[in-house]
């Protein structure tokens, strides 16, 4: 017995200095025990789960009307095929304004660097409605054989339709509101007759819809005198610098703005963000919905740390540290992240694909899919900070109480 | 932990005391007690409810901070080790035996075992192994993959040891074993408890006020009112 004894008192010797794990195989441990924890109670798995598609959910629905307003609003800008615009000074948004004089357009045309420049006629116009009554519309006047400037997205006619007099191309989600129109059909705009030669899909701005003319047809219809244009769309030469031609652009039409395509949609963006309440409201929604889903679950995290303290204090009592059971609780939390993130997405992007129409569309882009599950993985971290607040306080002593 | 030495004795505790809370609501639950615990000893502290044995159990356990006093476990001052240092000082030394059971409900019964072993650095497979081992051990090795709630209290006690035993510690401690259990099952826990103790080589240390198993105890230390009041053997 005694040389018994002697052994074994000296095996915690070398039990102290080898009975290290390495990280890894202390991580692997606690994942299991972590993952067993987290799915053992169903309920609360289930409940915390819920928090977390909840705000993945809200926010993303939230984060894809505000995307989907702002690219409504840059819509035109990003499909004009243009690399330059001559505009108003201090144009903000694409809305008619003051004109620009048909002198910009020769300017531009004759600037090095410049390999076309063509002009843009942007108005409002009423349509009289068959049974009384209008609508309104936004006309917009490009010249043939480009088109450019649009229209776009055509479902129904062609462009080139635009080249036979007083014909129009009409926003085919709008047509009920515009009398029930069909291909052919005519109405009265600004109070000239007019064919619907055409049909696009989706040009529906955070303004009336779209509705393109030929150049020549869509100033008669805007009352727009032949020195006067809206705006200078400009396309630059291969391998040209747009900034260096802009430059070289404004210093011959100083009265003008000269923006290139990604400074105006930039000036829109920031126009809409300062000066309408469109970004603090739904950044107040989108905070709100990840506050909730951050609150259910940390509250179900704790809940969950008190209903199993007695677990949590036989494994302090059985060796693991507060750094062991940190490490459980966020691998649990990033667990919680990663799969809410997950079935939240899903869900999403069905409810975004259901409710697409041209009137309000979801804005997701691939960026937002890729950064939810790690927004909610750090969220949910966060979330179980009172837990572990909680864990560390834990006596082990209390297991044998 | 670099004050340990070899020695026979493997708990050694002198004048120590613990008070709980302060002031006018100050309450010394141990009063300068000496006990010790040699190497393969089975010592049973017994006492009636209040007299400070859970308390004795908890320092000896580290899970608990003595007010006043020394404890050695093998040769290393325990009272003065860092906080830090104490959860694997636990892992290494001690196995625990909870009057509870105290199993992780979600592990099965031999993962709960696999858990002490992978926390000491075996591999899993490993562990599972040794595990499966264990249980047998403890005559319930057909119950392996049984959850905590599919088992008796007799059963999950006889878990509980083989998790105590898990790594071989040198010393183990018994809170109250038999508690949950009823008379016949108490004695079959703890007698398979002082057999596998024995063959694995630990010293037990059971604090119990069930006078059916005194018998098997190497020795009794009478706990009264925080103070050894009694020694047999």
């Amino acid at each position: 017995m005694k040389t018994q004894q002697l052994s074994n008192a000296a095996g915690p010797i070398d039990a102290l200095a080898t009975h290290r794990p390495t990280r890894i195989l202390r991580l692997r441990t606690m994942l299991h025990v972590g993952m067993k924890m987290m799915f053992y109670d169903k309920l609360k798995f289930a409940g915390t789960l819920f928090g977390v598609i909840f705000a993945v959910v809200l926010f993303n629905q939230q984060l894809g009307v505000f995307l989907g307003l702002l690219s409504k609003n840059t819509m035109f800008v990003d499909n004009a095929r243009a690399d330059l615009w001559i505009v108003p000074t201090s144009t903000e948004t694409l809305q008619p304004g003051k004109p620009v004089p048909m002198s910009a357009l020769y300017e531009a045309r004759t600037t090095p660097g410049v390999a076309w420049a063509e002009p843009l006629l942007y108005g409002g116009a009423s349509i009289s409605l068959p049974k009384g009554g209008s609508e309104q519309v936004t006309v917009i006047g490009t010249k043939a054989p480009y088109w450019r400037g649009g229209p776009w997205n055509i479902v129904a006619g062609s462009v080139d339709v635009l080249r036979n007099p007083d014909v129009m191309i009409f926003e085919d989600s709008e047509r009920d509101k515009l009398g029930g129109v069909n291909l052919g059909s005519v109405r009265e705009v600004n109070g000239h007759r007019t064919v619907v030669g055409g049909f696009t899909w989706g040009l529906l701005p955070f303004a009336p819809s779209y509705s393109f003319a030929e150049y020549d047809y869509a100033r008669v219809l805007l009352g727009t005198p032949s020195d006067e244009t809206s705006f200078v769309l400009v396309g630059v030469g291969a391998g040209a610098n747009p900034d260096s031609v802009a430059l070289a652009v404004r210093k011959r039409v100083p009265a003008y703005d000269v923006l290139t395509t990604h400074t105006f949609r930039n000036r829109i963006l920031r126009y809409l963000l300062e000066s309408t309440g469109i970004g603090f409201t739904t950044a107040t929604s989108a905070m709100f919905g990840l506050i909730v889903g951050l609150v259910i679950v940390s509250l179900s995290m704790f809940s969950s740390v008190i209903d199993n303290i007695r677990e949590f204090g036989t494994l302090k009592a059985i060796g693991c540290g507060n750094k062991d059971l940190a490490l459980m609780l966020l691998v649990q939390s990033a667990a919680y992240g990663l799969i809410g993130s997950l079935i939240g997405l899903a869900l999403i992007s069905n409810i975004a694909e259901a409710m697409r129409s041209p009137k309000l569309a979801l804005a997701l882009p691939w960026l937002t899919y890729a950064c939810t599950p790690a927004v909610m993985v750090l969220l949910c971290g966060l979330a179980s900070l009172l837990a572990l607040s909680r864990i560390r306080k834990l006596e082990p002593g209390m297991v044998f109480r | 932990m670099n004050n340990i030495n070899e020695s026979p004795r493997v708990v050694d505790v002198n004048g120590l005391s613990k008070v709980y809370g302060s002031g006018a609501i100050a309450f010394e639950a141990l009063k300068k007690v000496d006990f010790y615990a040699d190497a393969g000893e089975f010592v049973m502290i017994s006492g009636p409810s209040g007299s400070g044995k859970t308390t004795l159990l908890s320092i000896l356990g580290c899970v608990l901070r003595p007010t006043a006093g020394r404890v050695v476990i093998f040769g290393h001052d325990v009272s003065t080790t860092r906080e830090n240092e104490l959860p694997s000082l636990r892992l290494s030394l001690i196995g625990f035996v909870f009057q509870g059971f105290n199993l992780i409900a979600s592990l099965s019964a031999s993962e709960n075992i696999a858990l002490v072993l992978r926390l000491r650095g075996w591999e899993p497979k490993q562990a599972q192994s040794e595990a499966v081992k264990l249980l047998a051990e403890v005559g319930i090795g057909e119950k392996a993959d049984s959850l905590p709630r599919d088992l008796s209290g007799g059963q999950r006690q006889r878990v509980a040891i083989a998790r105590a035993l898990a790594g071989h510690p040198p010393l183990l401690l018994a809170d109250e074993p038999t508690a949950n259990l009823d008379g016949q099952t108490g004695l079959q826990v703890t007698e398979l408890l002082k057999d596998l103790a024995a063959i694995h080589g630990s010293t037990v240390v059971v604090v119990t006020h069930d006078p059916r198993i005194h018998n098997l105890a190497d020795r009794i230390v009478q706990l009264e009112d925080g103070q050894i009041r009694k020694e047999s053997l």
